[in-house]
């Protein structure tokens, strides 16, 4: 392997490792935007949302992230792509935009229920753009030579059926995490919903499982043959003990576990996604190889951002310790709609001491 | 109806609106960012009860703020991609390697202690929460660098060659660290500074003019035009400089701005039109006010110094919208001495002794001035990076690569449909963040709370 390829692999994996960090951690508080749709009881909601005051901001930064470095590291693929997903990514665009600022807004808003609503909107809007457009990367996409040679035809059944696993697959991360920061009534409702969610997400995983192999010779080709067949048979096996594990601690009292095991899943069938498709980033188009930027390039960024994650990932660990643990429980709508300007009013966002007022200390 | 089929002219005015627009938050967020550091540096300096509840009244502005640049930043990060993947292509080596260090260094670091910042108050300690405060600074400031160093080297696409259609870097020092970057990144991070100090010292001067709570704003309305003391001149300076980078690396794009056709000959001075109508087909100005010399003591430093005109290029060379450009140029300038202005007139009041809680009422008019100047630093950010920007044209990349080229190639009606949900979206998030500012600030700061404890609470809550 000479020197460019195996810089290029390296970005390849680090790469990987960004977008599977963003996935989960976005995963989890874009689903609990997607579950809060599902609730009815606004107390209810803002507690949810308390969940993820202080980390969901940073957790978006991956895609942010990963959006630079791919530009950097594989400038073909960042422009073939991007060009090819016009609408699925600007519909992600218009979702993150959506939820972000109606979180933020909430915050100061007298009646609370609409940004709640928009925060909801957005966040599945953005989670079904995601899916979609992972949908059409696994399913092909229109790109002759090194460009795009349009933006497909849309919409089409493959990538919807993924788009609708990826939803429900990031309800049920958000659904996990959640039975960790509520309690009672809240926690029961989140276990009920993530059941429901992994059974639609396992549905989506198995379709996608068959029709991958099934449309890409090479892919088929990978996983039934000898010696491929070995490392790669663990991974489904590993992601339907996991499912089968989920679904059991869901319905016993366990608070971590389900969160746990939706991780193995996810990791299982990203890992299991990406080995299909390697060489290919967008598969039979570009390869690895076709697609990364010169050798400098990639060096000077491994210096510049790969020494850095580290360091992210302590600084962002720090912020979840701040943020840790569960939400007390949240007033009643009619409590906080109620509240006059200034007043000392408990708010779930604001955890330990309701001395000090959730004017200050709501985001 | 032309226009509306033109999927790279809708391009152009997508990307238009939303860096127009997404520009308007991080400026502030760079420089009240820094000055919240200041006052909770003062705060764990004095324990003075004023300076803690100035930093959570500034930072309650900021987390507005900060949010609406959070998500307008969003598709610039993927539009570059999705509308100009042409340009992608032939960039990403540096230019896509720079938007990737700006996540990492910058909006990273941002973004994991911005949490910590506006709602750790009652978790961390003291310290813990400055370090924080400095880190979210830090990164807003970096951010705008490495912005900076992107786009200048769109304007002065150094240190590289091109190669099988990408620019392959030979010289990263080159290519980022060039003078044009340097005094690029400084004449915007310090905009960022003068915009922010004038917000704050409005808004303060909005409440004196009301006499809430005086004793409170005059502190940060003080603090503000000491700060604009320094800043406003260096900014003037840094202009001057930018100037002077522009006619030496674009000299189209500097004879451009202040509309100048004609070489001048030797042993005669280029004259530096104060106001004119500058007109393209006429290749000419078709009437203006001008200062003898002017242009060439401005650019070369000398009375007869040579400035190149318009017309040593050809017609599809030039920018586009020249008065644009004209009158954007001259109304930033003016900006920046009308700031200037305010503030030494300002220093003067309070030299004299009048500027005190009981002496404000002979002060309305100057604090008047001052409230309806908050505004204008925008102003002069927008008409700046339009004259930056437009400029430039007819290229995207200075010299290598034209705009026309670097479009991707999109169904007009995709196109025409993302930038008509921008325009109702970011129609929508100004009306509502308009409305909750005001809110805020109707609502004041809460001086009656007693600071939140220093030290984290026990653990045992959970």
């Amino acid at each position: 392997m000479d020197i460019h390829a195996f810089l290029a692999m390296i970005w390849y994996l680090l790469l990987g490792f960004i977008l599977i960090l963003y996935v989960i951690s976005d995963g989890f508080d874009l689903g609990v935007g997607i579950l809060v749709l599902l609730e009815r009881d606004e107390g209810r909601r803002a507690e949810m949302m308390a969940g993820i005051n202080g980390i969901w901001d940073a957790n978006e930064t991956w895609l942010v992230l990963f959006g630079g470095a791919l530009f950097g590291a594989f400038p073909a693929i960042y422009a073939a792509a991007l060009h090819a997903l016009y609408i699925p990514v600007s519909l992600m665009l218009f979702g993150l935009i959506l939820r972000g600022a109606a979180f933020g807004f909430r915050a100061h808003a007298r009646d609370t229920r609409p940004w709640t609503l928009a925060f909801g909107v957005g966040s599945l809007l953005a989670a079904l753009a995601q899916g979609y457009a992972l949908g059409g990367v696994i399913g092909g996409l229109p790109v002759d030579g090194a460009q795009a040679a349009g933006i497909g035809s849309w919409p089409s059944p493959f990538p919807a059926i993924v788009s609708a696993g990826v939803a429900a697959g990031y309800a049920l991360l958000g659904g996990t995490f959640m039975i960790m920061k509520t309690r009672s009534g809240l926690q029961v409702a989140n276990r009920r919903r993530s059941r429901y969610a992994a059974w639609i997400m396992l549905s989506a995983a198995a379709f996608v499982t068959i029709a991958t192999p099934a449309s890409y010779g090479y892919v088929g080709q990978r996983w039934f043959s000898m010696p491929d067949f070995v490392f790669l048979a663990p991974l489904p096996a590993i992601a339907l003990a996991a499912a089968f594990l989920l679904l059991r601690s869901l319905e016993r009292d366990c608070e971590r576990a389900p969160f746990v095991w939706t991780l193995v899943i996810f990791l299982a069938s990203f890992v299991g996604l990406t080995a299909s498709l390697y060489p290919y980033l967008i598969p039979t188009r570009l390869t690895l190889d076709d697609a990364a930027a010169s050798s400098p390039t990639l060096v000077f960024m491994l210096v510049g951002i790969g020494m850095l994650i580290p360091i992210m990932l302590v600084y962002n660990g720090y912020q979840y310790r701040v943020f840790r643990g569960r939400v007390p429980r949240g007033p009643r709508v009619a409590m906080r709609r109620a509240e006059p300007p200034g007043a000392v009013a408990p708010s779930p966002f604001n955890y330990r001491s309701h001395a000090d007022s959730s004017r200050w200390t709501q985001g | 109806m032309e226009y509306v089929n033109d999927p790279v002219l809708l391009s152009r005015l997508q990307f238009a609106l939303t860096a127009m627009f997404h520009i308007l938050w991080p400026v502030l967020t760079i420089g009240l960012s820094l000055f919240l550091v200041a006052f909770e540096a003062l705060w764990l300096k004095t324990r003075v009860a004023g300076y803690y509840h100035h930093a959570r009244f500034w930072s309650r502005l900021l987390l507005l703020n900060f949010t609406l640049g959070v998500v307008s930043g969003l598709p610039l990060e993927f539009e570059f991609g999705t509308n100009w993947a042409p340009f992608s292509s032939l960039s990403g080596d540096f230019f896509g390697n720079v938007l990737g260090f700006e996540g990492a260094m910058a909006f990273m670091l941002e973004a994991g202690f911005i949490g910590v910042m506006l709602l750790g108050w009652e978790r961390v300690p003291g310290a813990m929460h400055f370090f924080a405060t400095c880190m979210v600074a830090l990164g807003a400031s970096l951010s705008a660098f490495w912005i900076l160093v992107a786009n200048t080297w769109m304007q002065v696409p150094a240190g590289g060659h091109v190669s099988a259609g990408h620019f392959v870097v030979d010289d990263y020092r080159e290519a980022i660290l060039s003078s044009a970057a340097l005094t690029g990144a400084a004449h915007m991070w310090v905009a960022c500074l003068e915009t922010s100090l004038f917000v704050i010292a409005g808004i303060s001067a909005w409440y004196l003019l009301r006499g809430r709570a005086a004793a409170f704003f005059l502190t940060s309305f003080k603090l503000a035009v000491l700060a604009a003391t320094l800043v406003a001149p260096l900014q003037i300076w840094l202009g001057d400089a930018s100037g002077r980078s522009v006619f030496r690396y674009q000299p189209v794009k500097g004879a451009a701005m202040e509309g100048h056709w004609k070489t001048n000959p030797s042993g005669a001075g280029a004259a530096w039109a104060l106001l004119a109508w500058p007109d393209r087909v006429a290749q000419a100005n078709d009437w203006s006010i001008g200062i003898p010399d002017g242009l060439s003591l401005l650019v070369t430093r000398s009375r007869h110094g040579q400035v190149r005109g318009l017309r040593d290029f050809s017609a599809r060379d030039q920018p586009p919208a020249i008065p644009l450009l004209f009158y954007a140029f001259r109304l930033m300038v003016a900006i920046g001495f009308w700031f200037l202005l305010l503030t030494v007139r300002t220093l003067w009041v309070w030299r004299s002794g009048r500027l005190t809680v009981l002496g404000l009422p002979a002060v309305r008019r100057l604090l008047g001035a001052w409230l309806v100047s908050a505004p204008l630093g925008y102003v002069a950010v927008e008409c700046g990076w339009l004259v930056r920007e437009v400029g430039r044209q007819p290229w995207i990349i200075y010299g290598l690569m034209r705009t026309d080229t670097a479009a991707s190639t999109l169904p007009a009606a995709a196109v025409a449909t993302t930038l008509a949900g921008y325009v109702a979206v970011y129609t929508i998030l100004t009306a509502v963040f308009v409305i909750f500012t005001r809110r805020l600030l109707v609502q004041g700061p809460a001086l009656d709370r007693p600071p939140a404890a220093r030290q984290a609470p026990a653990r045992g809550a959970f």
